[in-house]
């Protein structure tokens, strides 16, 4: 039973199920009300709760926030694996020290200070979540372009997500050939199993030497296409910039948007100042 | 005024010791559709890439002489400029797609050359390839054809009077190959576009093209009207290019008397039917179909459900109850159009993947519990990719890996008996990837037989070789026939299918729609016009002088002829 599911839980997690989360993370979820805002409206938004939070120690306004983000989140339907490391990621900061508190006698008086930095941290995670997850990465580049970041940044932004899920493939395959032509150790034992994790991890890494070789001799045509499709012309060309952010709009959406937040903030001010 | 005008062009690679183009004079009038054909490496692509400027703006060298494309000195242009005049379809075209949609795609170079109206023109540029209906995709849910459309959208957006395409078949199923061809005609014709393609199968080239170029060790050995060119059998085989069947069926009877020494040799079926029916033509003896092989299961589908994730909504089927048999001593061509599963399949069989429900048994054992030593001896795949297979940074280290880490006695005369069959001695240290497409396949085949597994799998072995190499992989595959004892080959080519498989299993959407051996297959209209198979050009070249003909070969079909003697 134990074997079956801890088998389960490696086949969920191949490759090919990265690759697909990477896509849907990035592509899968530009029909949800979130995608659908200016990005330049959400760059604020995020400047705002990816901000304050640090420097405000008020439990109301805190869970508040929180509260708003998760909603934003669910909104934006992030892929399950990004949401599993956000967990993973809040855990490992904060809550096992929580754990530690209540497994060594602290008592409820250690929580509140714990969940004080607990909810900073899970806050601005979800802020950035929302932001950077919700917008495809087309959006968030433009964005982040009106704000004067330098082009080639915004284009490496969108190239990377075109690139990685031909890198996965790639990477799949070259451990497929280790897997088949390779020997590992036995792994019955427990000594056994140790040998064939380590044997894993040198195996990753021996993959990464053919998978960046592969990559350069295929990035050598990707390189002259660009040349060719005039991406040097548009790093310097100011017209093609205005044409690129043209299709920006800040809509009555947006302002309801940045309202509603507004408003919610307002209320957990007042809550807080009334307790 | 000439679309293409070279004089005297000398051009060597930085590095280089010898000149890759030398002292080569051209002219290609406006409205030609040219195919550029020749040996490896006799600097076809490098003539190109002449053409749209990046020899030598982008790539330094040695460069003498005077090109001038639409009236316009390369020199003194620059790439910008050129990329107006000249656009360039890759060989691996999907390198050259840099964006996530289909119209952000298309339409990426108009955009970066500030034309405000450069949706329109994505549009515009869609709907001449072919893709309109589909500007919302994103490039990953789309076929290898759609792709090589995609590329050549992407081309010609910005409406180039000159489109350059580096072998634009090579990869893509015959159904997919004719789309191209399609699409290349019309935008000749329609839409006055010079086409300059970079081709080895003859056989489009008669179909579509206007003229070919003969390139050999840099030089224009000539250029001629298509009829004309594909005559010159004897000198187009010593390039290692293969005139189309027909012709060379013509070439062999000539040679036999049978046909006239100066009789114009025909280039198509069509001509074929009028310059072979004046001679007697003689079914050959077909030979009984094998009985069906009793011996044991090699591989074994049985009820296979499989799905894949998709980005959005629901997965995709892939597998819905498959059940298959390869039996030992079984030579199976798996072939059906791109994306009919066919590598999927293989996955299956080497444990890559697990279906959801059914399972898959080697040699009478579930592949789940085989361990992966046990694995590796019993079955080896090949891939398509042949850099995905070289994970060491020589050759040699590559073949011996498997080898040496299961201990195989004696594994370093083996490996040095490998690269002597394969030919690969001299090469032995040197990184696969930086070897030539027909090297890369040979020391592929080498690393995947190394351990002698029982059964083979080779994934479109022949696709983008050149016919030599390829003749010679079919050379290695009957040598290794007492070594090999079941081979699985998924693949487009049909000429390979034809002289090597004795069974074929068609695959469409998922689903075994036909299996037998080539007689019955080839004979079932249903299933060709289903999967957009097509039998080699000779069959249906012998069909059209006999509907009962089987001819598989040029060899079975010139024997027809002797036989009435």
């Amino acid at each position: 039973m134990l074997n079956k599911l801890s088998e389960n839980i490696l086949d969920k997690f191949s490759m090919d199920f990265l690759r697909n989360q990477v896509l849907k993370n990035a592509y899968g979820n530009d029909d949800t009300p979130i995608a659908a805002l200016d990005p330049r409206v959400l760059l604020v938004w995020y400047l705002f709760f990816g901000l304050v939070p640090w420097f405000v120690n008020d439990l109301p306004f805190l869970l508040g926030c929180f509260v708003l983000v998760t909603i934003t989140t669910l909104l934006a339907k992030v892929a399950g694996l990004v949401l599993f490391l956000f967990g993973l990621g809040v855990f490992s900061q904060t809550g096992y020290l929580f754990l530690v508190t209540l497994l060594f006698g602290g008592d409820a008086s250690a929580v509140a200070p714990l969940l004080v930095l607990t909810l900073k941290v899970a806050t601005i995670s979800l802020a950035s979540i929302t932001v950077f997850s919700g917008l495809d990465p087309d959006r968030l580049s433009n964005g982040l372009m009106w704000f004067g970041c330098p082009e080639r940044l915004s284009f490496s932004i969108s190239y990377a997500y075109r690139m990685l899920p031909m890198l996965m493939e790639e990477f799949q395959n070259v451990l497929l050939s280790f897997r088949l032509r390779g020997n590992p150790p036995a792994h019955e034992s427990l000594w056994g199993k140790i040998r064939y994790l380590a044997y894993q991890i040198k195996v990753v890494i021996w993959a990464f030497y053919p998978l960046m070789l592969n990559t350069a001799k295929r990035s050598r045509t990707t390189v002259e296409a660009l040349e060719l499709r005039g991406y040097r012309y548009a790093a310097v060309n100011k017209e093609v910039k205005k044409i690129k952010l043209s299709t920006l709009q800040v809509r009555y959406d947006d302002w309801l948007f940045l309202a509603i937040s507004a408003l919610w903030v307002c209320l957990t001010v007042f809550v807080s100042t009334l307790l | 005024m000439n679309a293409v005008e070279i004089q005297h062009l000398t051009y060597t690679y930085p590095g280089a010791e010898k000149p890759t183009l030398n002292n080569l004079s051209l002219t290609v009038e406006q409205g030609d559709f040219l195919a550029i054909v020749g040996n490896n490496g006799c600097g076809k692509s490098t003539l190109c890439k002449v053409l749209n400027g990046l020899i030598p703006h982008f790539i330094t060298g040695e460069f003498e002489g005077l090109v001038t494309v639409d009236g316009q000195d390369t020199l003194s242009a620059d790439v910008g400029e050129l990329a107006r005049k000249v656009g360039y379809v890759y060989q691996d075209f999907e390198n050259q797609i840099v964006r996530p949609t289909v119209l952000d795609d298309a339409s990426y170079a108009c955009l970066n050359y500030a034309c405000p109206d450069y949706k329109d023109r994505g549009r515009r540029a869609l709907a001449q390839c072919g893709l309109e209906g589909r500007e919302e995709e994103y490039v990953w849910q789309l076929s290898g054809g759609q792709t090589h459309l995609l590329a050549l959208a992407g081309a010609v957006s910005l409406q180039p009077g000159i489109l350059i395409l580096d072998e634009p078949i090579a990869q893509l199923d015959p159904m997919h190959a004719d789309r191209i061809y399609e699409v290349l005609r019309d935008l000749n014709q329609n839409h006055g576009k010079t086409i300059i393609v970079i081709e080895h199968h003859t056989e489009y080239i008669a179909d579509y093209c206007k003229n070919v170029l003969l390139l050999k060790d840099g030089q224009v050995q000539w250029k001629l009207p298509t009829e004309k060119a594909l005559q010159r059998v004897d000198e187009l085989e010593g390039c290692n290019i293969f005139p189309p069947q027909v012709t060379q069926a013509g070439r062999l009877l000539q040679k036999r008397g049978l046909l006239a020494e100066d009789a114009c040799l025909p280039t198509t079926v069509e001509a074929g039917a009028a310059c072979f029916s004046a001679l007697p033509f003689h079914l050959p003896v077909t030979r009984p179909a094998p009985a069906a092989s009793e011996a044991a299961e090699a591989v074994k589908f049985e009820n296979i459900q499989l799905r894949y994730r998709s980005v959005k909504g629901e997965a995709r089927t892939i597998f819905d109850g498959l059940n298959l048999t390869v039996r030992q001593g079984e030579r199976v061509a798996l072939i059906g159009s791109n994306g009919a599963g066919k590598s999927t399949l293989m996955k299956l069989m080497v444990g890559l993947l697990r279906p959801a429900e059914g399972q898959v048994s080697l040699l009478g054992q579930p592949v789940g519990d085989r361990r992966a030593e046990e694995l590796g001896r019993l079955i080896s795949l090949v891939y398509q990719n042949p850099e995905e297979m070289f994970i060491k940074d020589s050759i040699r280290a590559d073949i011996a890996y498997a080898m040496q880490v299961r201990g195989v006695p004696d594994w370093q005369t083996r490996c040095d008996e490998l690269l002597a069959r394969f030919r690969l001695t001299e090469l032995a240290d040197r990184d696969g990837r930086l070897l030539s497409g027909g090297q890369m396949r040979r020391a592929s085949l080498a690393i995947g037989v190394a351990l002698n597994p029982a059964i083979l799998l080779l994934d479109e072995p022949t696709a983008n070789l050149d016919i030599a190499t390829r003749r010679e992989i079919l050379g290695v595959l009957e040598e290794m026939k007492d070594v090999i004892h079941t081979a699985i080959i998924a693949t487009h080519d049909m000429q390979l299918v034809c002289q090597w498989a004795d069974r074929i299993i068609v695959l469409c959407q998922g689903q075994v729609i036909a299996d037998g051996p080539r007689d019955e297959i080839f004979a079932r209209q249903d299933v060709i016009d289903r999967v957009g198979i097509r039998p080699p050009e000779i069959f249906a070249m012998a069909r059209r002088l006999d509907p009962a003909a089987r001819c598989y070969t040029v060899n079975d079909f010139v024997n027809a002829f002797k036989e009435a003697e």
